[in-house]
């Protein structure tokens, strides 16, 4: 009986496959924050299909962000019900390769002939490596940069070069403050996520949040303090307003701050609000050492499939989506950039020419440094001590001892970290 | 009640061994119907009520995380853990805070509007929607529109305060006054609710009490009150009180959208924890035995409040 099924659902493949002419895989793809990305993969799915006759892309509703993206492939994974491709936080790849969801690249990667000269580099890979292997491929990437609003600078007399330390920030700060204006100094995004700004603090001074193998706090040094202590006084010095970050983003939006030191991924929504209003400038983050750098923000592609077929439908898709002309439509659709070097530098030369605040991010991505991602149970638990650590210096209850601050976080974040080497 | 109960005698009349033996079947099978009519429900009951409990109770002895293919038992390491979390502490503090002074806000408020608008001759209906409003809208809906309101910079409430000379801060970014700030919300919203409910008591108290008690001599609204609708409400209040406290230890949705338990855990709720960390950390066996602590909180609770208030209360 199941034999005879079996072969009348060949017979019937079959003569559906020669009528169809060629065998149609659908793969399903999931991505977060439909109000940033929407029109970015209609347009790369159309490309896509139009190169691809033999592979249909059925998208799924979107994430509502990183979180949410997270959470549905951890749900996804126990009731068998997992997109192809999922396009996930950066720092959220890692508990999906810990929990052994991600399937790794290298089969596909060892076959494709022109991988470098497509635009792909080390340090783009080097955001998705886990264990020496690559799991997925960089989409949208964004980096720490400065926003300035060039009409209360002027008004406060500023018009040298833009800081390229904390200390001329903090200068900056006070010339706004004595030119009488109504507005707030600068906001300096120490609650995107909770530990980014963390993050680029210490890789300005290329310190890691942990020693290699990721069983010791390492912020607790020299370079940790500094960070701490910048940051203290950038608050005081400055009048820092203790802000949650949509409040502090819309009123840079609406001109009422100076300086804006937050991701490249707002300048899109920046740029719309300011036309108009004010003249709006991006500029390089302050204050990168020699041999220091910036984490990387965004999110990637993962391939999830394990069917051959479908998993190779799949790869063809995160290939094509983050390299050419797929990788471009990142940059032309978002504020975003794509990490691709071929796409940067050539197909959208033209665009950074006519966008210079969208080229500021570029002009950065040398300094591009993973965000980290703590190890174990507990990394995202990590996360928020972080975040409680840098606000209680944010809401000054704590701001006059960053050292103690410090201590206090690191002895916390190692009671939470594995006490052996993954 | 009386005429239509059998006296015992002609019952006993009437049962020959026959009947009787034809009697138990038929209570037999009456009960075997009514358990056949609450299968369905009881059934409900284990798979949506009790099986997950016991999911929750067990989790909360493993290092379960979500996504993960195996679990380990862990005994009582995630209450140890417990112990040693100050945010735990927090968020039960500011829990039992937050009952504190939303249960008898809301319960005073409720009432005196109640009271307020029952001794209006026109225009009830207008002032009972008006206060009935807050409950009808959605509380995320509201929360969102609070956050606007808090606003430094462009919110009506800093803005106005400015205006009279304080300092224009967002009350819900500072440590000391976000809890109070949410209770406030928290007020705002089921005021209405207590409201409807003590009108409805109050509209069930007969008149003729009222009447007996100025026959009495007492005639000043405060005895009238403290004789009469004080006691007479007692059923209500009562049932206020339970609702109030079970929905304000449930507090989530102004906690999520406004502060989502900052600043430095100020507004940390137990729900909340339980979310982030079950949710955000992916800690599910610690969320797990957040969740049981809850659980058990909201059980002695229920039980000092049947023992203790419903003794006292007169069911009239």
């Amino acid at each position: 009986m199941r034999r005879m099924l079996k072969m009348t659902v060949a017979t019937v493949a079959l003569l559906a496959g020669s009528a169809a002419a060629f065998a149609e895989t659908t793969i399903e793809v999931q991505y977060p924050y439909a109000h940033l990305f929407t029109k970015t993969y209609e347009n790369i799915v159309g490309d896509f299909e139009k190169a691809n006759p033999d592979i249909k892309v059925k998208m799924r509703a979107a994430y509502e962000s990183y979180e949410d993206a997270s959470q549905s492939v951890l749900k996804e994974s126990i009731t068998k019900k997992l997109p192809d491709v999922t396009f996930q936080g950066l720092n959220r790849q890692r508990i999906l390769v810990e929990k052994g969801i991600a399937q790794p690249l290298e089969p596909f990667i060892s076959k494709e002939a022109d991988f470098e000269k497509d635009g792909y580099h080390k340090a783009m890979l080097d955001l998705s490596t886990f264990d020496n292997k690559v799991y997925g491929l960089p989409f949208s990437i964004s980096l720490p940069v400065a926003y300035y609003n060039m009409d209360v600078l002027k008004k406060a007399g500023y018009t040298g070069e833009l800081p390229r330390t904390w200390d001329q920030v903090i200068e900056v700060c006070k010339a706004i403050k004595t030119s009488g204006q109504n507005v707030d100094t600068m906001f300096w995004g120490w609650n995107v996520t909770g530990n980014w700004f963390w993050q680029a603090l210490n890789w300005s001074r290329n310190n890691p949040m942990t020693s290699a193998d990721e069983t010791q706090v390492n912020f607790n040094n020299e370079h940790g303090k500094w960070a701490m202590k910048t940051f203290a006084k950038l608050v005081k010095a400055c009048d820092m307003p203790n802000n949650e970050w949509k409040e502090a983003m819309a009123n840079f939006s609406a001109g009422k701050v100076g300086m804006f030191f937050w991701s490249t991924s707002a300048l899109q929504k920046i740029t719309n609000d300011s036309k108009g209003t004010y003249e709006l400038k991006t500029d390089l983050y302050p204050e990168i050492a020699d041999g220091g750098g910036l984490p990387a923000g965004g999110n990637a592609g993962l391939v999830l499939a394990t069917d051959p077929v479908q998993a190779d439908a799949a790869w063809k898709f995160l290939k094509f989506a983050t390299s050419g002309q797929g990788a471009a439509q990142v940059a032309l659709t978002t504020g975003y950039m794509p990490p691709n070097k071929a796409a940067n530098e050539i197909i959208l030369k033209n665009f950074y020419d006519k966008n210079p605040n969208n080229f500021t991010a570029v002009k950065q991505l040398p300094l591009l440094r993973d965000w980290y991602a703590f190890p174990g149970e507990n990394g995202l638990k990590i996360t928020k001590v972080i975040e409680d650590a840098m606000q209680s210096i944010a809401s000054r209850e704590r701001i006059d001892e960053p050292e103690k601050v410090l201590q206090e976080m690191s002895e916390k974040v190692q009671a939470l970290l594995p006490k052996n080497p993954s | 009640m009386a005429d239509i109960t059998l006296s015992p005698d002609r019952l006993q009349r009437t049962q020959t061994p026959a009947t009787r033996r034809r009697a138990s079947l038929r209570n037999f099978k009456a009960q075997g119907l009514a358990w056949m009519l609450a299968l369905p429900a009881l059934f409900l009951m284990a798979m949506l009520l009790l099986g997950p409990l016991l999911a929750v109770v067990v989790l909360s002895f493993t290092d379960y995380s979500l996504g993960n293919a195996s679990l380990d038992w862990r005994g009582l390491d995630n209450y140890q853990a417990m112990l040693g979390d100050d945010i735990f502490y927090k968020s039960i503090s500011n829990t039992l805070v937050y009952v504190g002074i939303v249960v008898p806000g809301s319960l005073l408020l409720g009432l005196g509007a109640a009271l307020l608008i029952e001794s209006l001759t026109r225009g009830k209906a207008f002032w009972r929607a008006v206060y009935f409003l807050p409950v009808m809208a959605t509380l995320i809906a509201m929360a969102i529109v609070w956050e606007f309101m808090m606003s430094a910079r462009f919110g009506i409430i800093p803005q106005t305060l400015a205006l009279l000379g304080f300092p224009a801060k967002n009350w819900l970014q500072e440590t000391a006054t976000a809890l109070p700030v949410l209770c406030i919300i928290g007020i705002w919203q089921s005021l209405g609710f207590n409201m409807v409910l003590f009108m409805a008591g109050l509209s069930g108290i007969p008149r003729t009490l009222y009447e007996a008690l100025e026959l009495d001599g007492g005639s000043s609204a405060w005895t009238r009150f403290w004789t009469i609708t004080w006691p007479m409400l007692a059923p209500v209040t009562m049932f206020v009180v339970i609702i109030t406290a079970i929905r304000s230890f449930q507090v989530f949705d102004t906690v999520h959208v406004l502060t989502k338990g900052g600043p430095n855990n100020a507004t940390m709720v137990l729900i909340y924890q339980i979310y982030q960390e079950g949710f955000d950390f992916f800690r599910s066996s610690y969320a797990a035995a957040l969740t049981v602590v809850f659980l058990v909180f909201i059980f002695i609770l229920t039980v000092i409040k049947a023992r203790t208030i419903e003794n006292k209360v007169h069911y009239s």
